[in-house]
C-alpha cells in the first residue's frame, strides 16, 4: 500500500502497488481484507478507479460507511494488505462515437478508470454527475475531472452546484439535445465545458452509455437509454462473501435474450451488465 | 524423516488426506482453480443439487455477523440433469474426488437422485443434505424428526452403492438421536454441521436484512457448536465424522479430529482466505510430526480418552 488519504467528507483515496494492475480492466473491483481478526470477517469489494500499468499500482476510492472501510483507513503507506483481484467482468470500451458516463456519488470512480482507458480522439466523452451537495462534489472529485480534461455536467439534489436535481434530468437531456440541452449546461455555471453537450448529428447512432451509482439510479439511466435507444452499461453492487464467483451470495437477476429471467453473480459475471437485461425488482 | 501419513479412511473411502472444502463454499470446483490446483484436496464438496433448477432467493443473500456470516442463497443451483450433462464432465478434468451434496422436497426427490448419479465417475460419496435452513418445505425438516431422516437415508441407500453421508442440522435439540436415526437409516458417514438458522435487523431501516429474511450461520462463530457436536456423536456413533463449521486454521482443524472427526471440511474460511484448506493440510502435518505421531489417522478422537 503507497497511500491511504482522506478527500474529505469521509472518501479516502488508496494506492496499491501489486501484480493486480497488469490485468487490470476499467470496472473491474478488488477484493479486500480490512483486518486480520476474524471480526470483520468478510473481504470489502472496491471498484478499480486508476490503473498504472507501467507502475503497477492501482488506485480505489471508498467511503466510510462501517466497521470494514474505518478499519481501513487505519492502514499506512508501507504495510501489506491482502487483495484478490482483479475481479469481475468491466466496461466496453467504445472505440469511436460517444460516451457518456453518469455517475452517481461515488459512483464516479470505476468510471474514471473508464475514462482513461478510452481514446479520447476517437471517442467523444462527457460526464455527467450527480451528488448531494457542491462540498462532496468539490471533495470527490471535481479536480480530477478537471485535471483530466474532460467536459462534464454535475447536477446536485440540494441545488448548490449545477443543475438542481438529479443526475437523470442530465441524461435525459443529453439524450433528446434539441429540447432541454441548453437549458441544462446553462444552469451548470461552476461545471467547466458544461456548454458543450453531445450534440453531434452524425454520432447520434453510436453513443454509449456506462453508468455506476446507487440501484434506483441506474433504473432510472436504463429505463431513460431504453426510450432512447441506446446501449447502456451499468456496473451493479451487491453484498459480496467470496467476491470470485464460489458462494452466489451476490446474484441479482437479469433477463437472457429470450426474455427468461436467470440468476448472475454480480462478482464474477459482472458487476457490469447490460442494463437492458437487469431485471430491477425481483418482486414486480 | 519420514513424511507424515495425511492418508484417512470414511467408511470404504480412502483419501490421500483429510481436508475437503463445504458445499456451497466452492461452487462446482471450478472458481479457487486460479489460486491451486484442487487436486491437492482430499475432497471436494460440490454445491448442493436438486432434482429441478432452483432460482434460489433474492437478494441481499449474505450478512456479515460477529465473526461470522449469515447466507440465504436459498439452494440456488442448475438442477440435476443440467449438473450431470455440464458440471460432471468438468469436474472429472479436476482429477479430484468429488462429493455430491443433493437436497430435496421429498423421499422420492432424494431418491431419484441417488439413482441418477453414476457410480463409475469422479463421485467420490453422496452427501444426503437433510439440513439446509433456506428452503421453505422439505429441507430442515428431514434433519430435525429422527423418522423423516432416517427414511431418507434409508430411500438413497436402496438407489446407489456410492458411500452416503448424511449431513446433520445444529438447529436440534439433541444431535445424537439424529445421528443415531442416519445410521439406521444406512449412512456411511455423518458430516457435522450445516448452518445455524439466525437473523440480523438493519438499524437505520429498522427491516431483517436478508431477502429472505432469515439466514444460516457460518464461520468462526460457530465452531464451539460444532466441536461440542462431532464430540457427542463421536460417543454415540460408530460412523466416521467429516467435521466442520467455523474452520479457518490447522489448529481449527485439530481440534475437530480431536473431538473426533476422521477429516474436516473447510468452508467459510475459502471466502476470506481462499489458501486456507492448503494451509490446514500443511498444519495438520506439522502438528503430527512437532507431537510424534506418524499419522494424522492417529490423532483422531483423542480428546475422549
Ligand atoms: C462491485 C462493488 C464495488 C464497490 N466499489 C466501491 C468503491 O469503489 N468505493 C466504495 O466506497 N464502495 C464501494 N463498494 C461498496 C463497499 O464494498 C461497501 O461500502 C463496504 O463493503 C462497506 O463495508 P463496511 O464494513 O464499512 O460496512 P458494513 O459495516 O459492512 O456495513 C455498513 C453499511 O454499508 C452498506 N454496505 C455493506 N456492504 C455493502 C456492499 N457490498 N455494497 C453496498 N453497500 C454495502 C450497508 O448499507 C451497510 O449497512 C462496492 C461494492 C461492490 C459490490
Ligand atoms: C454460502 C453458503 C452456501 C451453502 N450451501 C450449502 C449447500 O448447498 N448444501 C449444504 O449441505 N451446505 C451448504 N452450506 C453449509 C456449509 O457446507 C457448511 O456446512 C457450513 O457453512 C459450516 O461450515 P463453515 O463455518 O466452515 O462455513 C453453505 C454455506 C454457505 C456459507
Ligand atoms: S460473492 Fe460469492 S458468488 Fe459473488
Amino acid at each position: 500500500m503507497l497511500e491511504n488519504r482522506s478527500l474529505g467528507s469521509a472518501i479516502y483515496r488508496l494506492v496499491l502497488k501489486g501484480a493486480v494492475a497488469a490485468t487490470a480492466r476499467p470496472g473491474q473491483f478488488v477484493h479486500v481484507q480490512v483486518g486480520t481478526a476474524t471480526d470483520p470477517l468478510l473481504r470489502r469489494p472496491f471498484s478499480i478507479a486508476g490503473i498504472d500499468r507501467p507502475k503497477g499500482e492501482v488506485t480505489i476510492y471508498y467511503r466510510v460507511t462501517g466497521r470494514g472501510t474505518a478499519l481501513l483507513t487505519r492502514v499506512r503507506a508501507g504495510e501489506t494488505l491482502s487483495v484478490i483481484g482483479p475481479v469481475g467482468k468491466g466496461f466496453t470500451v467504445p472505440a469511436a462515437g460517444e460516451l457518456l458516463l453518469v455517475a452517481g456519488g461515488i459512483g464516479l470512480f470505476p468510471l474514471l478508470a473508464l475514462l482513461a482507458a478510452v481514446d479520447r480522439l476517437a471517442v467523444r466523452v462527457k460526464v455527467l454527475w450527480g451528488g448531494e451537495n457542491r462540498r462532496f462534489l468539490e471533495d470527490v472529485g471535481r479536480a480530477t475531472l478537471f485535471q483530466m480534461g474532460v467536459d462534464y455536467a454535475v447536477a446536485t439534489v440540494d441545488g448548490s452546484m449545477g443543475h438542481p436535481g438529479l443526475v437523470t434530468d442530465l441524461l435525459q437531456a443529453a439524450l433528446a439535445p434539441e429540447t432541454a440541452a441548453g437549458q441544462q449546461a446553462e444552469s451548470a455555471p461552476s461545471g467547466g465545458q458544461a456548454g458543450a453537450l453531445v450534440k453531434s448529428p452524425e454520432g447520434r447512432t453510436a453513443i454509449t452509455v456506462a453508468a455506476c451509482g446507487p440501484k434506483g439510479m441506474l433504473q432510472a439511466v436504463a429505463a431513460c437509454c431504453g426510450r432512447a435507444g441506446v446501449p447502456v452499461e451499468v456496473s451493479l453492487e451487491e453484498r459480496m462473501a467470496c467476491g470470485i464467483g464460489a458462494c452466489l451470495g451476490c446474484a441479482c437477476l437479469v433477463r437472457t435474450a429470450e426474455g427468461t429471467p436467470v440468476r448472475r453473480r454480480v462478482c464474477k459475471d459482472g458487476p457490469v451488465f447490460d442494463g437492458r437485461e437487469v431485471v430491477w425488482d425481483e418482486t414486480g | 524423516m519420514k513424511p507424515v501419513d495425511l492418508t484417512t479412511r470414511l467408511a470404504g473411502l480412502t483419501l490421500k488426506n483429510p481436508v475437503m472444502t463445504a458445499s456451497g463454499t466452492y461452487g462446482f470446483g471450478e472458481e479457487y482453480a486460479a489460486f491451486y490446483d484442487p487436486s491437492r484436496l482430499g475432497a471436494i464438496t460440490v454445491k448442493g443439487i436438486t432434482p429441478l433448477p432452483r432460482r434460489g432467493n433474492p437478494a441481499p443473500r449474505v450478512v456479515e455477523t460477529p465473526s461470522g456470516m449469515l447466507n440465504a442463497v436459498g439452494l440456488e443451483n442448475p438442477g440435476l440433469d443440467e449438473f450431470l450433462t455440464t458440471y460432471l464432465p468438468r469436474l472429472e478434468k479436476l482429477k479430484t474426488p468429488v462429493i455430491v451434496n443433493i437436497s430435496g422436497f421429498s423421499l422420492d426427490d432424494y431418491a431419484l437422485m441417488a439413482a441418477a448419479l453414476p457410480e463409475d465417475s469422479c463421485i467420490a460419496a453422496v452427501e444426503v443434505n437433510i439440513s439446509c435452513p433456506n428452503i421453505k418445505q422439505g429441507g430442515l425438516a428431514f434433519g430435525t424428526d429422527p423418522k423423516s431422516a432416517e427414511a431418507v437415508l434409508s430411500a438413497t441407500r436402496k438407489n446407489t452403492k456410492l458411500p452416503l453421508i448424511a449431513k446433520l442440522s445444529p438447529n436440534v435439540t439433541d444431535i445424537v438421536t439424529l445421528a443415531k436415526a442416519v445410521e439406521n437409516g444406512g449412512a456411511d458417514i455423518i458430516s457435522l454441521i450445516n448452518t445455524l438458522l439466525g437473523m440480523r435487523i438493519d438499524i437505520k431501516t429498522r427491516k431483517p436484512v436478508l431477502g429472505n429474511i432469515m439466514g444460516g450461520l457460518s464461520g468462526p462463530a460457530v465452531l464451539p457448536v460444532a466441536v461440542r457436536m462431532v464430540y457427542q456423536v463421536y460417543q454415540a456413533v460408530r460412523l466416521p465424522i467429516i467435521g466442520m463449521g467455523g474452520i479457518s486454521t490447522w489448529q481449527d482443524a485439530v481440534e475437530f479430529m480431536l473431538a473426533g472427526a476422521s477429516a474436516v471440511s473447510v468452508g467459510t474460511a475459502n471466502f476470506v482466505n481462499p489458501l486456507a484448506p492448503l494451509e490446514i493440510i500443511d498444519g495438520l502435518a506439522e502438528y503430527c510430526r512437532q507431537n510424534g505421531f506418524t499419522a494424522v489417522r492417529e490423532i483422531v478422537g483423542l480428546a475422549h480418552r
